[in-house]
């Protein structure tokens, strides 16, 4: 394993040559599903199946963004996706580190609930969580018309209610990738010695000089890949968006695809798959970018 | 001032918990009560349309007699089991600990390989599930049959004809890229002086993998099975996309299993004491996992 | 969070500046992009006649997630005020689970009323007597075949005059031909389809051919039910219609704009929407000269009779909970005027349930639908009851067993009962 400077080297080269063939395969099967919606969306008269474009066109993103509402779909995902993965950051940053420097027996309960009740999916939970953020927005809602009246209670509502309104989205996206995040950098902050802190801080430091001396500078690594994560995961949830929005100013890419379902029961397969290619575009290049957090964050992680 | 009479020690015990109430807060309203109305709803004959949603009646424990005398339900926790164990445990984990091995070699083209490893992650479930139909679906026409006509295997109806093993080939692809990145993280904390000493000492390449670098990444690989064995069990989109759970529930998870129930059938109070099973079994597994492995947080 | 924060009270002022006293609004839940256009100009309508702001709320176009959605926020008490049911067997369950708001006096005392077909408003009446849905486009389903391979074949296209000879046709297409000679939607793919663009069909011509009973119970034991899979398992099991597409995603894809346009496929179940949608001028892949190429018969009993069947094409309904349930009535009769109509059957391809739509000048641009309409006075129709929605996915999991070959008409019968027991309990079923 890993013989960085082995001895004999023609060996070395017979075994660099299986390591080629081996990620080649590998990099094959994981870049093949690709092709079809990169091709897809550039041809004229695209289907379900893969093909070479007979002719080229760019009509079907030019749709996308002039005559769909597709600027509005890709802004309100990355307004809604990116202040979701901005508020697990934060807590996740926060709360990893009181679960990190906790003693108290809490603790394991603590973390083994959060990671386990995963397993139930959000389609069992949807149902109770509607009722639950109906109440808040009912409560919500008649607070806001006592105030501003009827009118302009819709329009705030629009923004910070919890049905049919941007924050009841982004703070249930949030919980749900809230869990991973608090083990990542519960197991980041693991890490982090408690010395190294102790000597930056004389003691009776607060809080507040702990997380702007000790928190932020150390975490950020872990933060890169507890927000990838969260961010990857938020921005592929349709289920969440489909149920709590309805407001066409509202609309999110995942909804936006299921447009291309037009009509009676046509499919316009060229429309979908650029559409695909644009809502798969955000995640990819976040990876692009957090993709060194992640040895990084994990190596310290597991070496405890 | 009780306060500022607390021990430096006492106060920095209060803060901490400050700082975990907003994840907590989230989490109770927003997972754990619905979770608990779940099990509330599981003792009820609830529904979503029907005479039932107009008056919901307690039933008490008839859902989960119902339930344990259901083939179907049996039948998709053994499903989800077969698909955790063919996904998350050995493909993930087997593709992802090769990739992870051997891109720690100089190799020339070592990000390009990295990079198209990752890609499957970002891919949407919603995404993954058009892009492996148009892979899988459709005889001839399935890119798949196209392939393996290269080498003389004859077309098929993969979806149909070997349901269970291409969701897995499928979970497999979108997870290769979480297992790669939490080994190579383990494997970059194994010291190189290990492996000098051992060579010194005369140890061939599979003598040094099998004593030297399983047992020292056996942590890693445990932490990564209790994890992904908990994410893949609530595994939804894309098999719904790819099969919606047949054919004749060849691949009716138990989250598929839950979603028919709750939104096909419109049974919620039966779709619950589902849920409520199944994280009962998760329970149970997350057990195993720590006590016979000895996952430590 | 603080974003959102500030954008809502720039907002809230913003608002407040622009509209100072609110009209009162409607939200109309619409899907489907054709649908929505269909819809404009009434939208437009009813904002004038009763000085209300309506709000047209897309959802998504899918019916399985629109019902998902719609069915959530209904049971929360937050649904639209109008909306269309996908369906119309889900209708009976909804009025069950006291969703839908009652609209039998308002219907009746409407000047539309008189020029519905009769099939249009018995369809209308759920099993308690009451009216609670708004009938105004009727979906008609017949067998569409490929005139022009037959007649090159030496086939003859008269009207089968029962299944057996439906089945024979199929088999002597098959046999000159070497195409698939019928198709009926099967398995759970299709979704509804499986229950409604084909096994209602045969089931009104069998020996037992309603499923409701008096009681508003279930029968699903009736030898009909049984014969009807029959016909299922002899077209499946002589390869007379194309099995794989049936088995994967979007079913009708395949067989329905691939293999009909190509010849592939020489007859079919299609609703009237396939002589512009499917093969004709709104097509992808049209059929040149459809009307003349592409002919239809009515679908045969088993042992004499024609049926055409015709069924609510997602009639639209007030929700129970609506802010203004009066006013919400008011506006969602103005959907069964004769431009709505009109405009959907352009649209959509469904046809309208008002006769006087025949005089339109614009219906009768629709050349393809004006005989279609002016035969659905004869429609039969199954009688609606509550459970029909398991009706219909069970017959979607029956179907997709014999697809799959694994089991007998009896045993698809088996699977069907066994699935609405299943859901339903046991006492909703005979």
């Amino acid at each position: 394993m890993a013989p960085h400077h082995a001895h004999n080297p023609s060996k070395r080269r017979g075994a660099d040559l299986s390591a080629y063939a081996t990620l080649s395969v590998i990099s094959i099967f994981c870049a093949i599903p690709f092709f079809w919606v990169l091709l897809a969306s550039i041809d004229g008269n695209a289907s379900l199946f893969l093909q070479w474009p007979r002719e080229l066109t760019i009509d079907n993103y030019v749709r996308i963004f002039m005559q769909e509402d597709g600027t509005r779909w890709v802004l309100n995902s990355l307004f809604v996706v990116g202040t979701a993965t901005l508020i697990v950051m934060v807590l996740a940053g926060l709360g990893g580190y009181a679960l990190s420097r906790t003693r108290a027996w809490w603790k394991r309960p603590f973390l083994y609930t959060i990671l386990l009740i995963r397993v139930l999916p959000t389609t069992a939970l949807i149902v109770p969580l509607y009722k639950v953020l109906l109440t808040a927005n009912n409560w919500l809602g008649g607070v806001l018309r006592a105030i501003f009246g009827n009118g302009p209670a819709r329009e705030i509502l629009k923004y910070v209610g919890f049905i049919d309104g941007y924050l009841g989205l982004i703070l249930v996206l949030a919980t749900m990738q809230l869990p991973l995040a608090l083990w990542i950098m519960k197991t980041f902050f693991d890490t982090v010695p408690r010395d190294y802190e102790e000597a930056a801080l004389m003691d009776g430091a607060t809080m507040l000089q702990r997380i702007r001396r000790v928190l932020i500078p150390l975490a950020l690594p872990g933060l890169g890949a507890a927000g990838l994560f969260a961010f990857i995961s938020a921005w592929g949830d349709f289920l969440l968006p489909l149920i709590l929005l309805s407001s066409p100013d509202l609309q999110t890419l995942p909804l936006g695809l299921f447009r291309a379902f037009l009509r009676v029961n046509t499919i316009d397969y060229g429309f979908l798959a650029a559409l695909a290619f644009v809502y798969l575009l955000p995640a990819v290049i976040a990876f692009g970018f957090a993709r060194r957090f992640l040895v990084q964050t994990f190596s310290g992680g597991v070496k405890g | 001032m009780p306060w500022i009479q607390l021990s430096y020690e006492r106060r920095v015990a209060w803060q901490l918990r400050l700082i975990l109430l907003p994840s907590v807060l989230l989490l109770l309203a927003f997972v754990i009560y619905p979770a608990v109305y779940s099990i509330y709803l599981s003792l009820t004959n609830e529904a979503l349309t029907g005479a039932a949603a107009l008056k919901p009646r307690f039933v008490g424990t008839r859902n989960y007699a119902r339930l344990f005398s259901d083939a179907k339900f049996w039948n998709s926790l053994l499903v989800t089991l077969i698909f955790v164990i063919g996904s998350a445990v050995i493909g993930q984990f087997v593709l992802g600990l090769v990739s992870a091995v051997l891109l720690r070699r100089p190799l020339r083209w070592k990000p390009i390989f990295n990079s198209i490893i990752l890609l499957p992650n970002a891919v949407p479930e919603v995404v993954a599930g058009f892009m492996w139909i148009s892979m899988l679906a459709g005889g001839e026409r399935a890119t798949l049959s196209r392939i393996v006509a290269f080498f003389g295997i004859p077309a098929a109806d993969w979806l149909q004809t070997f349901p269970l093993t291409m969701i897995i080939i499928v979970n497999t692809w979108r997870g290769i890229a979480t297992a790669m990145i939490l080994l190579t993280a383990g494997l970059s904390a194994i010291s190189e002086e290990i492996y000098e000493a051992a060579r010194m000492d005369g140890a061939t390449p599979r003598q040094m993998f099998t004593r030297i670098t399983l047992p020292l990444i056996a942590p890693t690989i445990f932490l990564y099975m209790l994890v992904s064995t908990v994410s893949t069990i609530a595994i939804f989109g894309f098999v719904y996309a790819l099969t919606r759970g047949g054919p004749g529930g060849a691949t009716e998870l138990i989250s598929i299993y839950i979603y028919n129930q709750s939104f096909t059938a419109f049974q919620l109070g039966y779709g619950s004491a589902v849920a409520v099973v199944a994280l009962a079994f998760s329970l149970l597994i997350g057990v195993v996992y720590v006590r016979a492995l000895k996952v430590e947080v | 969070m603080r974003k959102a924060l500030l954008a809502g009270l720039w907002a809230a002022g913003l608002s407040m500046a622009v509209t100072a006293a609110h009209a009162e609004t409607i939200r109309i839940a619409n899907h489907g992009q054709a649908g929505i256009d269909a819809m404009k100009s009434t939208v437009a309508e009813i904002e004038k006649k009763y000085g209300v702001t309506v709000e047209v709320v897309e959802y998504p176009a899918p019916d399985k997630d629109y019902v998902t959605k719609l069915l959530t926020e209904l049971a929360a008490g937050n649904g639209p005020d109008i909306f269309s049911v996908p369906s119309a067997s889900y209708v009976a369950d909804m009025v069950a689970a006291g969703y839908l708001a009652p609209i039998g006096k308002e219907l009746k005392a409407w000047d539309g009323y008189n020029q519905l077909y009769d099939v249009a408003k018995e369809l209308a009446v759920s099993p308690d007597g009451e009216t609670y849905v708004l009938p105004s486009m009727l979906g008609i389903n017949q067998i569409y075949f490929r005139r022009d391979v037959m007649d090159k074949a030496g086939i003859s296209t008269e009207q089968p005059k029962t299944w057996a000879d439906l089945i024979d046709r199929a088999k002597e297409i098959r046999a000159k031909t070497g195409q698939y000679g019928l198709l009926f939607p099967a398995g759970v793919a299709w979704g509804g389809g499986a229950f409604e663009e084909g096994f209602q069909h045969l089931l009104v011509g069998s020996k037992t051919p309603q499923l409701a009973t008096a009681d508003g119970k279930l029968n699903l034991t009736g030898e009909g039910i049984k014969d009807v899979f029959g016909v299922y398992k002899e077209l499946i099991d002589n390869d007379l219609m194309p099995i794989q597409p049936l088995l994967g995603p979007e079913p009708w894809v395949i067989p329905k704009y691939e293999m009909f346009p190509a010849g592939k496929l020489v007859a079919t179940t299609c609703g009237s929407w396939c002589y512009i949608f499917d093969w004709g001028r709104e097509s992808k892949n049209p059929i040149p000269n459809v009307e003349k190429v592409v002919g239809t018969w009515t679908i045969p009993g088993q042992t004499s009779g024609q049926y055409v069947l015709a069924g609510l094409a997602a009639p639209w309904a007030v929700n129970s909970k609506a802010a203004n349930v009066e006013l919400a009535k008011k506006a969602l009769l103005e959907i069964g005027s004769v431009p709505t109509e009109v405009s959907y059957a352009a649209l959509i391809g469904n046809i309208p349930a008002r006769k006087d739509a025949a005089a339109d000048p614009d219906f009768q641009k629709l050349t393809e639908l004006v005989p279609i309409h002016a035969a659905a006075e004869n429609g039969v129709y199954l009688k609606q009851a509550a459970g029909f929605s398991a009706v219909s996915e069970g017959v979607a999991r029956a179907t997709e067993a014999l697809l799959r070959k694994e089991t007998d008409a009896a045993g698809a019968q088996k699977i069907l009962v066994d699935y609405v027991k299943e859901v339903l309990g046991d006492d909703a079923v005979q």
